[in-house]
């Protein structure tokens, strides 16, 4: 933190001095008040031209005050604006590098929320606190000071209220009221769990009639919640209720008149000399308000600066210092193990080579780590054990421009951008020709829903019109086609799949050169044309082999082919003639 | 703000608050009138004989502890009631949020809602509690004061007058300054959320390509932008915060001149004079503090406009007098449903008899789980009628529509609990035999089995422990629980994997038997084993028929059908 406020020190620096220069000023005028007191108190015939001096320096400390405190806020908030965009400039830079693991772990809200509500809380931190606290402080020193000089005794007593405020705080801070504190946080989060429920399952909480219950939960986390906010209430407000009256301005004119009656008719004190503490007395609270006040909003942007930083600790994936360039495009991957965290291994040791040239499937049951596995390809994690090789060079030694020159994927979550539709397709191969993107297109069965946009490939994504999310799939199929790199990585996704999906996932596919594919594998025909299928269990491969050499065998795999059957079998009984549901 | 205020707490709260703000008014006044005994207390202490002050002195020490009594007792009240207030609070919106139609809760609204039904209450009450007193104060002792001034001297009391509605018209100008110029912030800082979140999306695509840099550039641009309306909001906002110091202080000013005056020319004593300035002072602190204070209720303000804005919005309406359907058959009479300025259903009719399957097919975006939507009245259609035995779903009790009504989704919800708990929501009062034999029947048993808590296995927050085909089991053992006449399937097997797809296909099957079913499928074997088919495509029916003929008849049907089977 203290580091990336470094550069604007100076900046922190004006902006204190101007607050300061001109809450000092903002006594001129009261002061100016205190001597026309001591001019037509005085048994001396008035001297009108100091009088008019006495004014006009009141006003002039007035217009100081004006100009200096503007310049300060205008300079604090113009700094404000340019540490937050440094702020989010340097979380969108370490965003842009961190893993891809790490990235699709975490919600995308959570980290909208980090670089944009997270850096404007820090507002008050820069904007405010500086200057506003430290003139807080000051004013009252200098008022103090000169209070001194005036007379020591009611200076004293002057602080009366103030000493009585704060003799008040430790009320605030007894392990009861912490205790209460925590109490009050539990509580809250509580009611967020249930509201998250209430809400996010509202369709289905609907359907069951279930809405009673998650109702129910609601009120119980709300009442439960006001109970103890009202408890910690009942506990503080009295003692709030009692310091606001220890500090309010009638209190505090009250003490200072008291006691300054009693110095005038018997310590011998100037009745002049009164009207400094009548009106620089009440300053001297100022501190202990902002104590109470100024504390709530750096509470908050404390634990947004905490997040901001938790984002900018996270360590980038390491480039290669020497990037060393693949021989060929032959993938290996040797007792490769990972985990999301440590001690649940989701990999575990995994061996694994593509060939050039093949298709190789992996198929098993949900949370077996199929997607994981695939992931470590275009290098979204590194293995925590083991290495993943490319043309015999490991992953973590080929720059990333490289690798992706060679690593193609299409994903089920796709993601298009804020582009034209053919800056979408060719954003791997920038130079590809409008020509070849509509190839590409067409084998993606995407070409003639482009045509029927706006304005065709031009169309930008999300601005001119939204596509659904087969559509954006096959967009995601055709910049693979595209790419043609010698590795393609693809999860068969059915999330969106229509008929054109599929079969644009089949084309993508089918055997090219010597291509090699690494698919996770949903449809039973994908599975029975590939070369190789890898039956992942918990991690581990358990059966490998040719698909129709695995079924003969009649192990793991055969098992799992065979579940699958019934799922399928009439597609080929309405079709007539058996097929798909075999091996071929 | 306080009518805002009045009317997000509605009418049982709004007299409470109204006494607490009476209250607060009342303290207000007690403390600007009892600056008006500083002035004799101050011309008999600068006078000849200080001792005289004494009988005042008591007189506003008295003042002040009536003041003190009633500053105390308004703060305690402003707790209490702000503690009330959010009790009952919480209540409204508990009961409105279950009120709201589902088609309300959109992908954007749960974040939304959520913050605001958690901590945005409690912000928005603490307006009650801390800023309402000063804001009240800052307000009614200054123009006390300027009556107190008034009657001790009318130059110097006309003087402050004048002041009072340049104060306030410089009050307004800034409040609305603000106001225009935090709608341009607001939209900068969402545009820029949504680059981020883009950004944060894209990163594998924009790293496989290179890009990263150059998608950065727009993402730079766009926090840019931030920051500049940032600076336009400081630099438009500042005018008027310097206005109202301006003002505050020129008044000042002017009774420090004109208080001079009067007193060179002897119209008036020093000690009134100096009482008087004392009393300007007193004037100007808290009318300062406005700016900041309004600041902070600028904050409390957009959260209670948010709650305002959910409180505002109408839930479905209940029928006056219900009917309940007495057959499970299902129509659709010339439905038209839009959303926003978009059609999503055109003028759509269908019939689904008692007991059978109609299977609704077409593109992505033709508007499929919408017309499933409008079954279970998510939403209400803006045209036509929607029928369940012949009667309008309108007019049918929303408790009494669901219990017809099954509904298993792609996504399945699960609440945090056991998977029992869970299963057990379909039909609360099943027994344990019931529970069992639709966990068998939705081959859940084979899961639970494999769990080594079996039944009482937590399913974690939205069922995150599970595996999709897991939870989709449980889903379907709650629907099968249930025993609803009427089964919406909404691309049931669409996101599992063939092992899970099979199970669920088995459970699907049992839930189907017997009952009127309409599902959305893209699978196109599930399709064929429906009744009827519903080619949808744009919100409205290309085609209908069984498959054979829609074969013959819909050459996109057969398309699809073709491409569906036909290897590349």
């Amino acid at each position: 933190m203290a580091g990336l406020l470094l550069p604007y020190s100076g900046g922190f620096a004006a902006v204190v001095v101007l607050q300061v220069v001109g809450a000092v000023a903002g006594l001129a005028p009261l002061l100016a008040v205190v001597e026309l007191g001591r001019v037509f108190l005085s048994s001396d015939p008035v001297d009108h031209d100091h009088v008019w001096t006495v004014v006009a320096v009141g006003a002039i400390g007035l217009f100081v005050r004006l100009v200096f405190q503007a310049a300060s806020s205008g300079v604090g908030h113009v700094l404000d604006g340019r540490v937050q965009l440094s702020f989010r400039r340097r979380l969108a830079a370490r965003l842009g590098r961190v893993p891809i693991g790490w990235l699709s772990a975490r919600p995308r809200g959570e980290l909208a929320k980090v670089v944009g509500e997270d850096v404007s809380a820090v507002h008050p931190f820069i904007a405010h606190a500086p200057g506003e606290l430290i003139s807080a402080f000051v004013v009252p020193l200098v008022s103090l000071v000169y209070l001194f000089t005036v007379d020591w005794r009611m200076t004293l007593i002057t602080l009366i209220p103030v000493v009585l405020a704060v003799a008040l705080v430790p009320l605030m801070m007894t392990p009861t009221r912490l205790r209460e504190q925590a109490e009050f946080d539990t509580a809250m989060g509580r009611i967020a769990n249930s509201v998250v429920e209430f809400v996010q399952g509202i369709a289905v909480v609907k359907a069951f009639g279930g809405a009673e219950r998650a109702h129910r939960r609601f009120r119980t986390a709300t009442d439960d919640f006001v109970t103890v906010f009202y408890r910690m209430v009942r506990g503080l407000s009295a003692v709030a209720a009692g310091m606001q009256v220890a500090l309010s301005p009638p209190f505090v004119l009250l003490v200072v008149l008291v006691g300054g009656a009693v110095l005038v008719t018997d310590g011998g004190m100037a009745a002049a000399d009164l009207l400094p503490f009548l009106l620089l007395g009440l300053g001297l609270t100022a501190p202990v308000a902002a104590l109470g006040h100024g504390f709530d909003g750096l509470q908050a942007a404390r634990r947004a600066v905490g997040r901001i930083r938790e984002v900018l600790a996270v360590r980038p994936l390491p480039e290669p210092a020497r990037p060393v360039a693949p021989r060929g495009h032959l993938v290996e991957l040797r007792d490769v193990r990972f985990a999301y965290q440590d001690g649940h291994e989701v990999l575990r040791g995994i061996d694994l080579v593509l060939e050039p040239g093949t298709v190789t499937a992996v198929v098993g049951p949900s949370g077996s780590g199929k997607s994981t596995l695939v992931q470590l390809l275009p290098r979204f994690f590194d293995p925590t054990h083991g290495t993943v090789s490319l043309g015999g060079v490991d992953l973590r030694e080929i720059g990333s421009r490289e690798l992706y020159r060679n690593v193609s994927f299409v994903f089920q979550d796709v993601r298009l951008l804020r582009a034209s539709v053919a800056d979408n397709i060719a954003l791997a191969v920038p130079d590809a020709g409008r020509d070849a993107v509509e190839r590409a297109a067409r084998r993606a069965n995407i070409h003639d829903r482009i045509l029927e946009l706006p304005r065709g490939y031009d169309t930008v994504i999300g601005d001119e019109a939204g596509l659904s999310g087969g559509e954006a799939q096959r967009i995601s199929i055709a910049r693979a086609l595209l790419a043609a790199t010698p590795v393609l990585v693809l999860d068969e996704a059915t999330a969106f799949a229509d008929p054109q999906t599929e079969q644009a996932v089949r084309r993508a596919l089918a055997p090219e050169g010597d291509r090699s594919v690494l698919v996770i594998a949903h449809r039973l025909e994908t599975i029975a044309d590939a070369d190789t299928v890898v039956m992942l269990e918990n991690g581990t491969v358990v059966e490998r082999g040719d698909p129709s050499e695995l079924l003969a065998q009649d192990g793991r795999f055969a098992a799992f082919w065979r579940s699958n059957q019934a799922a399928i079998a009439d597609e080929s009984e309405a079709r007539g003639v058996p097929r798909g549901g075999e091996a071929r | 703000m306080i009518r805002m205020l009045l009317r997000v707490l509605g009418h049982r709260y709004a007299g409470p608050v109204r006494r607490t703000v009476a209250l607060m008014t009342a303290t207000a006044v007690v403390e600007g009138l009892s600056y008006a005994l500083l002035v004799p207390v101050l011309r008999e202490l600068f006078g000849s004989t200080p001792s005289d002050a004494r009988p005042w002195l008591i007189a506003f020490g008295a003042a002040v502890a009536v003041y003190a009594a009633l500053r105390y007792v308004s703060d305690l009240s402003g707790f209490r009631v702000g503690t009330t207030l959010l009790h009952g609070m919480y209540h409204r919106l508990g009961d409105h949020l279950a009120r709201l139609p589902i088609g309300w809760y959109g992908a954007g609204r749960v974040g939304e809602v959520s913050v605001l039904a958690s901590s945005g209450v409690l912000q928005a009450m603490s307006v009650i509690a801390h800023l309402l007193a000063p804001s009240i104060s800052a307000c009614v002792t200054p123009l006390t004061i300027v009556a107190v001034i008034l009657a001790f001297n009318w130059q110097m009391g006309l003087a402050a007058l004048a002041a009072v509605p340049l104060v306030a018209a410089v009050q307004l100008w800034t409040g609305r300054l603000t106001a225009a110029t935090d709608a341009e912030r607001a939209e900068h800082d969402q545009q820029a959320a949504g680059r981020v979140v883009e950004y944060l999306r894209a990163q594998p695509v924009l790293r496989a390509g290179g890009r990263s840099a150059e998608r950065f550039q727009t993402l730079d641009d766009s926090l840019r932008e931030v920051q500049r309306a940032s600076r336009r909001t400081v630099l438009s906002t500042l005018p008027g915060v310097l206005g109202l110091t301006l003002t505050v202080q020129a008044a000042f000013t002017a009774l420090l001149v004109l208080g001079a005056h009067l007193a060179l020319g002897g119209d008036i004593g020093a000690a009134e004079v100096l009482a008087i300035l004392v009393l300007a002072a007193r004037c100007a602190d808290p009318l300062l503090s406005l700016s900041d204070i309004g600041g902070q209720l600028h904050g409390a303000r957009s959260e209670l406009g948010r709650l305002d804005k959910v409180l505002r919005t109408e839930p479905l309406p209940e029928p006056g007098e219900p009917v309940r359907p007495s057959r499970h058959d299902l129509e659709f009479d010339a439905v038209t449903f839009r959303h926003g300025d978009r059609t999503v259903i055109d003028g759509v009719s269908l019939t689904v008899p008692q007991g059978r399957r109609l299977a609704v097919v077409g593109p992505s975006g033709a508007g499929k789980s919408t017309l499933l939507q409008l079954i279970a009245r998510f939403y209400d259609v803006d045209g036509g009628a929607v029928r369940v035995g012949g009667v309008d779903v309108r007019d049918v009790d929303s408790a009494v529509l669901m219990e017809q009504i099954a509904i298993v989704f792609q996504d399945v919800y699960l609440f945090e609990g056991t998977i029992e708990e869970n299963v057990r929501l379909g039909r609360p009062d099943a027994d344990d035999a019931e529970v069992r034999a639709a966990a068998t029947a939705a081959r859940l048993d084979e899961v639970v089995e494999r769990l080594p808590a079996g039944w009482a296995t937590e399913v974690g927050e939205g069922g995150a422990l599970l595996s999709g085909g897991e939870r989709q089991r449980v889903s379907i053992a709650r629907a099968l629980l249930k025993d609803a006449p009427i089964v919406l399937l909404d691309e049931v097997t669409s996101a599992l994997d063939p092992v899970n797809e099979a199970a669920v296909h088995d459970g699907i099957e049992r839930l189907m038997a017997g009952r009127t079913v309409v599902m959305v499928a893209h699978r196109m074997r599930t399709v064929r084993r429906a009744d009827r088919i519903a080619f949808l495509d744009g919100g409205r029916i290309a085609h209908e028929g069984d498959h054979e003929e829609l074969l013959r008849s819909s050459a996109r049907y057969a398309d699809y059908w073709n491409i569906s089977q036909t290897p590349v």
